[in-house]
């Protein structure tokens, strides 16, 4: 999969853009704060029709403009396609290859785009958030009835919350057997997908640190347990709701459930949010990455497009080392942005370009 | 000009509280409106006709001139009744012809977000026309959404006791979909293909 061309025009802070990509590596520099993280985004929300900066879409519309319109062209197994998406007062609207589409099916999948961020690499010593987003958004780039079932969950879990808010139990009961079943559902996902990449996980890690360390991803639903939802199914939650009922009726909202589930990173059995070195945390979640592209790599034949936002700064020079060794090898398309290019690995990798990014303008240097 | 024109402002005002009419919309509409006044004419008195003579049936709650619906008063089959959200699903679901019974509107679903609680929907009218032993089975046809999902399960546990079979439109309809926008083909499956509740 490779994106051979994008347009941009009022997103964030470009005014305009067309940016002819190379089909391997796109170097993207210049100082913060300039547009760099912006093309990425644009990018992926061609893909997804999401931001991976949880943004709504007037924060995604240039100040004092109607709307933004993104285009890119992308080809796949020697298909090409020209998708469009509108961004404006009237929600986000798409066209692929000029023909409007209503249904996120048909729109999902066009560009496959995995991200790597700082945020992620804060996520191995940050709270349960940030995990919880980024297994959200793993699953989902794979998996379209996830981000369906996702957005099911939290229609259902404000629905709930608005009940509990008024302090009415008229219904309630109905609501909370909808939550639990698909929050079960959720979980259930979630200890899919864990499984899938866990061995890839533990190769990559190896690969990585050189050792003899198993790493491992243990999911933590929320107060209750993985085997407990596998034996006991919907049961498992509607336990757990019912034993916080009063609880949640005082507080006016749902205090427990899949939307505060956790994933603990773990090597050799211990925690490395509190037992690893910051070494070994880096490491994980690079190998947690390179795990999540082969994974989209088997699932749809070809590998995902790869924006990395600013992670050179973030990663010593022998794990960029090894990230960079790892993307030569898998002939996919990169995006790096980065303020200083001195600290990119890029020897050995003839195809690439590059852009100054200054003002939001962009431009080939 | 447009500052100076009062009835102008107001109906650009009026014509954007319409669903998917933002300010451009608006103004296209009105100039257009001003353009044709014969069309405008007429368009105002067909408003005010809706307004005075349409009005919902007292019965199944649908959109009619004359009450009860020609729908209640027909000699369809008594014994099978549809409840669909709002009067357009009635007519999606009527537009399919593989439904032969009567129908019940129920004004909305539930929504605690919107304060729809159950005492905001036509469900104790329902109880009552179901209390009257005629109806052997409901169809029920909210939409497959969220709020649509809940109200169905809400409306069995409801019904049920009677002793009435309660069944659901087949899925088959993409989740979270309103029940009118999805073509008549796809209606007349999901209504062959129903499940109990
Ligand atoms: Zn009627």
């Amino acid at each position: 999969m490779f994106v051979t061309k994008i347009q941009i025009s009022s997103f964030r802070n470009i005014a305009a853009a067309e940016i002819r990509f190379n089909r391997r590596f796109n170097v993207l520099h210049g100082a913060n704060g300039q547009g760099k993280t912006s093309v990425l985004e644009a990018i992926y929300l061609l893909g997804t029709m999401k931001s991976f900066r949880l943004a709504k879409t007037p924060d995604l519309v240039t100040w004092n403009t109607p709307h933004a319109l993104l285009r890119g062209w992308a080809e796949r197994d020697g298909v090409g396609r020209e998708i469009a998406l509108y961004l404006g007062k009237e929600g986000r609207k798409a066209r692929v290859d000029q023909k409007p589409v209503t249904r996120l099916a048909d729109f999902f999948g066009n560009v496959n785009a995995v991200v790597f961020s700082p945020e992620e690499i804060a996520m191995a010593r940050s709270g349960p958030d940030l995990r919880r987003r980024y297994l959200d958004r793993a699953i989902f780039s794979g998996d379209l009835g996830y981000l369906l079932l996702h957005h099911e969950y939290h229609r259902l879990l404000k629905q709930r919350n608005a009940l509990l808010k008024r302090g009415s139990r008229e219904g309630l009961d109905i609501w909370t057997n909808q939550l639990a079943e698909a929050g079960t559902r959720l979980m259930v996902k979630r200890m899919g997908y864990l499984a899938e990449i866990e061995p890839l996980v533990r190769r990559f890690y190896r690969e990585i640190a050189g050792g003899e360390e198993e790493a491992g991803l243990a999911f933590r639903p929320h107060l209750t347990a993985p085997d407990q939802v596998a034996r006991e199914g919907t049961d498992a939650l509607l336990a757990l709701f019912g034993a916080h009922e009063a609880e949640e009726l005082r507080r006016g909202t749902t205090v427990v459930g899949p939307h505060r589930d956790d994933v603990d990173f773990v090597l050799n059995g211990r925690v490395i949010r509190t037992h690893g070195s910051q070494g070994q945390q880096r490491s994980f979640v690079l190998a947690l990455k390179m795990a999540e592209i082969e994974y989209l790599e088997r699932l749809n034949g070809a590998p995902p497009v790869l924006l990395l936002d600013d992670i050179s700064s973030e990663l010593d020079p022998q794990r960029n080392a090894n990230l960079m060794a790892f993307l030569r090898e898998k002939r996919m398309q990169v995006f790096i942005t980065t303020t200083d290019v001195s600290t990119l690995r890029l020897e050995g990798i003839a195809t690439h370009a590059s852009f100054h990014v200054s003002r939001g303008t962009v431009t080939p240097s | 000009m447009l500052q100076s024109s009062n009835s102008f402002a107001r109906l650009l005002a009026e014509l954007q509280k319409l669903p998917g009419v933002g300010e451009k919309t608006a103004l296209r509409l009105a100039f257009h409106l001003l353009k044709y006044p014969e069309n405008t004419a007429a368009l105002a008195e067909s408003l005010g006709e809706v307004l005075s003579r349409v009005k919902f049936c007292s019965i199944c709650f649908g959109i009619t001139e004359e009450d009860p619906c020609r729908l209640c008063s027909s000699d369809r089959d008594e014994t099978s009744l549809c409840v669909v959200e709002e009067p357009q699903d009635l007519l999606a679901v009527e537009r399919t012809r593989a439904f032969r019974g009567r129908y019940h509107v129920l004004q909305g679903a539930l929504s605690p977000l919107n304060g729809v609680t159950p005492d905001r929907l036509r469900i104790a009218e329902l109880m009552r026309r179901l209390e009257g032993g005629a109806v052997r089975e409901v169809v029920i046809a909210t939409n497959f959404s969220v709020e649509g999902e809940t109200t169905a399960l809400y409306l069995a546990r409801q019904i049920k006791p009677l002793g009435i079979r309660v069944t659901r439109l087949a899925h088959g309809i993409p989740l979270g979909s309103d029940l009118e926008y999805v073509d008549a083909a796809t209606v007349q499956r999901a209504l062959e293909g129903r499940s109990e509740l």
